[in-house]
Parts: C-alpha cells; sequence; structure tokens
C-alpha cells in the first residue's frame, strides 16, 4: 500500500498537468465556438478536383 | 445529392433559376456551367466564373451540402473592390494583429447563409499559399484567418473570399474580444476544475469509505484526507468563488440569494472537514462539497450558454456600415477606415456603396434606399444639401457628402442603442422571482438554524453533520437548474429546427402569448417586388408586348424594382439606354425611344390618373416622353404557407394585427386578403411602439413579428420579438427569435415548442418541489449523511436534466 504515497501524488501532477494545458487551450480561443465543431464533422474534404466528368 | 431542377428552389413558378444564386435566368442569357456531369443554367458571367471556380478547386460537393439557397446569395458583386488597399500598414494595424511572423484576422463574411458556406471558405482559403488557418462560425459568420506575413497578403484572402461571391468586411480587433467570450473561457475553467476535482475526491473517497468499513490504518487515512484537501482547495476557492461573490453582493443589498445557503453549505462543510483532518476527527465531507461544487457550477455553465446565444450586436452595427471610406482632401482621394472618419470630412460616395455617416451631400445627386432606416421601400431622392444616413445605400449617383455625425453618434447607431436600452430594461417577472427566491432562502436558513439549535440541545455531537446535511438537501440545486436546463434543451433543439433563440426569456412570454403583430414588409410578405397588375392604355398594344418591352428596359436598371420586371423570354434589342437617375430608364426599342419609370418621367405627368393614384401599390410608368403607354403595378410577394399559419394561430385563439409604415391603402389590402382584422398603416417606429404598449396595458401579452433596423426598439419593447432571417442584420440581434429560412410556418413550430418547454419546467419545478418536501424532514431527522444528501442532490439534479432533455427530440 506504501506506493500509494508515490502513485497518489503522482497522479495529482498529472491532474495538475492536465488542468495547465486546458486553460492554455481555453486562453488560446480554442473552445470559444462550441458550436461549429459539432458539425464539421459531417462535411469532408476530400473530394479531389476536376472529379466531375465533361460531358 | 444534386439534382438538374435546380428551379425546385422557387416553387410557384416555371422560370429557371441559377444554380449558383437560385436568381432566375434571363431568357437572353444560354450560360451554363458543368457540374458533377450535367450542364446547370447560370444567370450571370459572375455566377459562371464563381461555380467554375468551386468546381476546378474541386469543391462542388459545397453544393450538395448546402441548404436551399436563398435567391441573390452568393452572386458575385458587378465590380471587384480594391482589395489591395487593406495591405497598406495603416489598414493592416487598423484591422488585423501581428503575432510574431503571422498576421491574424476576423472578418465578416457577408452573404453567407449554411454550415456549407463555411466549409467551403475554410476549404478554400486554407488552399491559398501563406494561409495558415481559417475557422468560419456559421453562427456568427466570422472568419478568423491566420497568414504567413511573408507569404500571402490580406488582400488576397479578401480577394479569394469575394471570389467566391461572399462579401467580406474586416472587423477591427477590438470587436473581437468581446465580454461574453471572457465569460465563457472563464465559466469553461471554472467547470473543468470543479469536475476533474470531483472525480478525484470521489476516488479518495472510496478509499476512506472503505477504510470505514475493512479498516485503515491511521496515516493512510490522514493522507487521503490530505490529498483530497488539497484537490478540494482550487474547487472550493476557484470553481465556487462566484458564488461566494454573489452571496456577498446578495448580503450587502439585503438580497440574499440561492447562492447564501450554497456557500454556507460549501464553507462550512470545507472549514469543518479541514479541521477534522487536522485534529482526526471522526468524518470529512470534501466528496460532498466537490460534488455540490460540480452540479452547481455546471447548472450555472449550462445557463449561461442558454444566455449566449445570440449573436454579436456590434458585429451587425458594424456589417451594415462599410469598412472603409474614400476621403476627399483638396483634389486627392484616400481610402481610409470608416473609425478614422471625423465630422467634416469630405466623402466621396459611388453608386452601389453603404453611406458610412450621417451627414449632407456637398455635391451631386442621387437616390438613396434608406429601407433599413425608415422602412420606407421606395428610394429616396437626395440632392446637394439633402441629409443622408449612415446605413442607407447610394443606389445610382456619384456623390461627395460632408460627414457630421460618425459612429455611435448616427442615427443608425442611436437606433441601435435604444434598441440596447430596451432590451436590458428587467421583466417585472423576473423581478419578482428573485424577491420570492430571498424569502424562500431565509426560510431555508432559519430552518437551518431551527435543526442545528434543536439538534445541539438533543445530541451536540451529531449538530453539524445534520445541519450539513440540511443545508445540503435542500440546495435549491433541482429548483434552480429545472428551468435554464429546459430552455437549454429547448434553444438547442429550436436551433436545429432553423430557429435561433437569442434571450432566455423569450420562450416563457411566447408561452404566454395573447397577441402576434406582423410587421408587413420582408415579413409577411418577402421583400422581393413582382408585377401584380398591367393596366394597357393604348389599345394597339398587347399586355405582353408591354411586359417585353419593360423588361428589356429595366435590364440597364439596378433599381431594387426593376428585377419584378424579369420576363423569361427573348427581349427586344435595346440600343441607346439612358439612365435617368431617380426617374427612370430609357432606351430605343424598333427605332422608337421608350421610357420606363415614374409619372413624371413617362409622359410628363399626362398618366398620373385616378385610376392610377388609387391603387396602394407603386406604380411604374412605361411609355414615350410625350405619352403614357401603360402602367405596372409592383406587388410585393408573400412568404409561403403565410395563410396557413395565420389560419392556425387564429386557431390557437391569438389576436393577429398588422402594423406597418406603409401606405394605408397597401396595407388595409394585404389586411383584407389574409383575413386579418386590426391593422395599423403609416406607422412610425414610435406609433409602433405605443401600439404595443397600449395592447400591453390591456394585460395583453405582444410577440412582434418584424425586420428592419427601424423596427428595432419596435421589437424590444413587445414581449418577445421574431425576425426573419433576411431582415437586417440589427434588428436579428434585438429580436428575441431569429428565423432562418423562408417560411413563416416555423413560429408554429416556435408557439408549439414554448408550450412543451413552460410544461416541461413547471413538471420539474413540481419535482424539485417534492423532493425537497420529502427530504427536509428526512435530513432534519437525521436520517441523512452529508454523502447520501449531496447525491440525493445530484439525484433530483439529474432528474430535471434528462426530463428536459426529452426537448431535444421534439418534432
Amino acid at each position: 500500500m506504501s506506493v500509494l504515497y508515490v502513485l497518489i501524488p503522482l497522479a495529482l501532477l498529472l491532474l495538475a498537468g492536465a488542468v495547465w494545458a486546458f486553460f492554455w487551450a481555453v486562453g488560446s480561443g480554442q473552445f470559444d465556438d462550441l458550436d461549429t465543431p459539432a458539425v464539421r464533422i459531417i462535411m469532408d474534404d476530400d473530394t479531389k478536383p476536376d472529379d466531375s466528368e465533361p460531358s | 445529392m444534386l439534382t438538374g431542377a435546380s428551379a425546385a428552389n422557387t416553387a410557384g413558378q416555371d422560370t429557371v433559376t441559377c444554380f449558383h444564386c437560385a436568381l432566375p435566368v434571363p431568357g437572353s442569357c444560354d450560360l451554363t456551367v458543368n457540374i458533377d456531369g450535367y450542364d446547370r443554367p447560370v444567370c450571370c458571367p459572375g455566377c459562371k466564373a464563381v461555380a467554375e471556380l468551386i468546381r476546378d478547386t474541386g469543391m462542388s460537393r459545397y453544393y450538395e451540402l448546402r441548404d436551399a439557397p436563398e435567391p441573390g446569395v452568393g452572386r458575385p458583386l458587378e465590380e471587384a473592390a480594391e482589395w489591395q488597399v487593406f495591405d497598406r500598414q495603416d489598414m493592416l494595424d487598423a484591422f488585423a494583429e501581428r503575432q510574431n511572423e503571422h498576421v491574424e484576422a476576423t472578418i465578416y463574411v457577408g452573404g453567407m447563409y449554411c454550415a456549407a458556406c463555411s466549409w467551403l471558405i475554410e476549404a478554400t482559403l486554407t488552399k491559398l499559399p501563406g494561409v495558415a488557418t481559417a475557422e468560419v462560425s456559421p453562427v456568427t459568420h466570422r472568419l478568423r484567418v491566420r497568414w504567413h506575413a511573408a507569404s500571402a497578403r490580406f488582400s488576397q484572402v479578401l480577394g479569394a473570399l469575394a471570389d467566391l461571391g461572399y462579401q467580406p468586411q474586416p472587423l477591427a480587433p477590438e470587436n473581437t474580444t468581446r465580454p461574453e467570450l471572457i465569460e465563457q473561457r472563464t465559466a469553461l475553467k471554472r467547470l473543468l476544475v470543479a469536475s476533474l476535482g470531483m472525480m478525484q475526491v470521489m476516488m479518495f473517497a472510496v478509499g476512506l469509505y472503505a477504510g470505514d468499513y475493512q479498516g485503515i490504518e491511521q496515516d493512510m487515512r490522514r493522507f487521503l484526507r490530505l490529498v483530497s484537501f488539497a484537490v478540494a482547495t482550487p474547487v472550493v476557492f476557484y470553481a465556487a468563488s462566484p458564488f461566494f461573490k454573489a452571496a456577498w453582493r446578495g448580503i450587502i443589498t439585503r438580497k440574499p440569494g440561492m447562492d447564501l445557503p450554497v456557500s454556507i453549505a460549501v464553507g462550512s462543510a470545507y472549514a469543518a472537514s479541514i479541521f477534522a483532518t487536522f485534529t482526526d476527527g471522526e468524518a470529512v465531507w470534501f466528496d460532498s462539497v466537490t460534488m455540490f461544487v460540480f452540479f452547481l457550477t455546471l447548472g450555472r455553465f449550462l445557463e449561461m450558454r442558454a444566455r449566449h446565444r445570440s449573436i454579436d450586436r456590434s458585429t451587425a452595427l458594424s456589417s451594415v456600415l462599410p469598412n472603409t471610406a474614400t476621403r476627399v482632401d483638396g483634389d486627392d482621394t484616400s481610402i481610409v477606415p470608416v473609425s478614422q472618419l471625423v465630422a467634416g470630412d469630405h466623402v466621396l460616395i459611388r453608386a452601389g456603396e453603404a453611406i458610412p455617416a450621417d451627414g449632407v451631400i456637398a455635391s451631386g445627386d442621387t437616390t438613396v434606399d434608406e429601407a433599413l432606416l425608415s422602412g420606407e421601400a421606395t428610394p429616396q431622392r437626395k440632392v446637394s444639401g439633402d441629409a443622408v444616413a449612415a446605413g442607407s445605400v447610394n443606389l445610382d449617383g456619384l456623390v461627395t457628402m460632408r460627414v457630421l455625425r460618425t459612429g455611435s453618434d448616427t442615427t443608425l447607431g442611436t437606433i441601435s442603442r435604444l434598441s440596447e436600452r430596451a432590451r436590458y430594461t428587467r421583466p417585472a417577472f423576473v423581478t419578482i422571482a428573485d424577491r420570492i427566491a430571498s424569502y424562500i432562502v431565509v426560510a431555508l436558513l432559519a430552518v437551518a438554524t431551527v435543526v442545528a439549535v434543536s439538534w445541539y440541545l438533543i445530541a451536540p455531537e451529531r449538530a453539524f453533520v445534520i445541519t450539513l446535511s440540511v443545508l445540503v438537501v435542500t440546495c435549491p440545486c433541482a429548483l434552480a437548474l429545472a428551468t435554464p436546463a429546459a430552455f437549454a434543451a429547448a434553444g438547442s433543439r429550436l436551433s436545429q429546427l432553423r430557429l435561433l433563440v437569442t434571450n432566455g426569456n423569450a420562450i416563457e412570454a411566447l408561452s404566454r402569448a395573447t397577441t402576434i403583430m406582423f410587421d408587413k414588409t420582408g415579413t409577411l410578405t418577402r421583400g422581393h417586388p413582382k408585377i401584380a397588375s398591367v393596366m394597357v392604355l393604348n389599345s394597339t398594344m398587347t399586355e405582353y408586348d408591354c411586359r417585353r418591352i419593360a423588361a428589356a428596359l429595366e435590364t440597364a436598371s439596378v433599381h431594387p424594382l426593376a428585377r419584378a420586371f424579369a420576363l423569361d423570354d427573348t427581349l427586344p434589342e435595346v440600343t441607346s439606354h439612358e439612365v435617368a437617375i431617380g426617374q427612370g430608364v430609357s432606351g430605343v426599342i424598333d427605332g422608337r425611344r421608350w421610357r420606363i419609370g415614374s409619372a413624371m418621367y413617362v409622359g410628363g405627368g399626362t398618366a398620373e390618373t385616378s385610376q392610377a393614384g388609387e391603387d396602394a401599390t407603386t406604380n411604374v410608368y412605361l411609355g414615350t416622353e410625350d405619352e403614357a403607354v401603360a402602367w405596372f403595378s409592383i406587388e410585393d410577394d408573400l412568404r409561403p404557407d403565410v395563410r396557413e399559419m395565420l389560419e392556425s394561430l387564429r386557431r390557437r385563439g391569438l389576436r393577429i394585427a398588422l402594423v406597418s409604415g406603409d401606405n394605408q391603402e397597401a396595407v388595409a389590402r394585404l389586411a383584407e386578403t389574409l383575413g386579418i382584422g386590426e391593422f395599423h398603416a403609416e406607422c412610425t417606429p414610435a406609433m409602433k411602439l405605443s401600439i404595443i404598449e397600449a395592447a400591453q396595458e390591456k394585460g395583453e401579452r405582444v410577440v412582434m413579428v418584424g425586420d428592419g433596423i427601424n423596427d428595432a426598439p419596435v421589437l424590444a419593447g413587445a414581449n418577445t420579438s421574431v425576425a426573419p432571417a433576411e431582415g437586417a442584420l440589427l434588428a436579428q440581434t434585438s429580436a428575441d427569435v431569429i428565423m432562418l429560412g423562408d417560411s413563416l410556418r416555423p413560429l408554429l413550430t416556435l408557439l408549439n415548442m414554448s408550450s412543451k418547454t413552460m410544461r416541461i419546467v413547471r413538471q420539474n419545478l413540481a419535482w424539485a418541489i417534492v423532493y425537497n418536501a420529502l427530504a427536509l424532514p428526512l435530513a432534519a431527522a437525521g436520517l441523512v449523511p452529508p454523502w447520501l444528501a449531496a447525491i440525493g442532490m445530484s439525484a433530483s439534479s439529474l432528474i430535471v436534466v434528462l426530463n428536459a432533455l426529452r426537448l431535444s427530440r421534439f418534432e
């Protein structure tokens, strides 16, 4: 059980890292738009140029 | 999937419509674009170029993804603007931000109407060399673009947007950091701290509870408590700080809100847990504290999101105004950002440009479209010395104006300030609800005190735990979530149904609406004119001859009414076209000079008969200089489904009225056609507002449906306002609900949805009250430990949220 004395502080460090990363991401504006990403996924942009058959 | 029949977009007309911009294709035009193996008709070389550009860059999927196009949207401008101006250093300083090697700018994209547009813009721009990122929000129509300063230029980005048929408008950076955005960022951070903190503390709590049953080393228990304390501290002091601040404000202003018992519960449980941690006391409540804070923060976050679902007002205002103006300094002209204009400057305004500031015409004469400001659909003639207002559009002449007022001092700015003020007037029921909430909170605190004192006398060692349970269990959480959760769910479902709710109070007000008032132009009607009737005054001509001649003559005109004359036929050839500003058009057909336009212009006023004057619609005359041959009365098309919608509204028992700034006859005739009993014509915005206020004084709750900037104070004065999407942008933002699309039928969906939402709100409130009524006695009796109280509170909140989410499946 003594390993917990190492593992839990380690987990807390990771937690602090995660919180810092999230704060940075929010600060850089990545979460400013919470609506568009939901629809972005349904739009592929994999159409190649000139895939239409000229008749 | 793509179909060849894009004409289906304009139901009821069998004319061919442009594949790209959905305007009717003139009969004389046989341009086509080959997309996906079919030859698609287009209306003009501009649309052909845009459609080909979209195809050749591999973006044909745009046509599949987009919603039914609104006619005219996406049509390229006749004249390419001089985007190079924006590469100048002073322009870059005004509209872009330099970040090391990159430059970042925010651009308002005019003319986009659905998510496919944002896909097209992003995909096209990121293919430009030097452009690092491009992101468009279809909700706010803002494009955020970053490019490498050395390898791309601002003008290329703007030019690329213009090539696609959009109207880009760079926004000054101060417009882009909005208070809502800062609030949302802070709320997100708080939510994350609360949720991560809650999860961590919960894990340690599992260890502690297991230890209570199976035994645990004293050191390990103290360690787990210390760790919980470490994690709970930021949750309490960072995530929960708004509750403490609000509670403190409540105490100072002697209006205690829901935040006060919350703060007492959180604060005392936290303090007692710290005490227990350092004195090896009986129990800690860090788990209850963090869970409590998380659910409260989540509730606040959902509520905030519901509040923010509105389009930025400052953007709307600036999108009506141009970004740049041509300033005249002696013989020189220079292009400057509009923000640099000051009173006394002389500005050159070309045909088709919007007027950047209030002022008077210094030289030249023209006609000006003031529809946005006055609601007057007929363009106004302006000569030297006449006043012109910012936001109106110079239709046909080249003029210079002297600037009198700029920015928020202009008429446009005043109107928007006025509507803003009306918006922020607190509705009466909110104030009442707040006062009732104060009483509830005081009662809760009194109950908690009674419980604390009683238990202190009975069993002092249990007094704190039980009081804590009472405070947590009676947390008005479910009560506080009941309404915002339902509103948030309703708001997001409505936006899927193409209805944008921008005011949290709208749904409540709509569910209790008794009266609906409609504006006429652009609301019941489409705002696209067409020929209602033709009267031939010369018996040697047929009606069709007249229409063909008129259509041919009007091809040279850019006047809004000219669109009404478009005819799908081969038109006679017109030579020596001449445009008489503010009067009409003339041209030679088969050796004869024809004129089309006002009664004075055609036939020198001889045709102004009583017969023509009677008519309510705008009359356009066709003839020669001396004699009028025919007149056309031009009418605006009704929106689809208007009759059915009005019928359904009447069946719901709603009183329907028509208020319009248009002339008496036109309004009366429309009211008669639609069977609307009550109508008010020739109303100024102030009159409209007083009509609404008069109805409200009689106890009616008024829904105003209208568009146009002149309507903005009117919309804000009604209990609820609804604006169709094509309406002037400013009006959209002052409206509580925005309807996208052409039909008015969503109004019914909106009313149904609001009734349903209020039903769910009532269910939620009932549940929250029943839960509290059951839980309070149990907790006071000492039967509920704090962790169970927190779970009970959370479960009741969850039930409320899940019930609210049923709204997101509303059909």
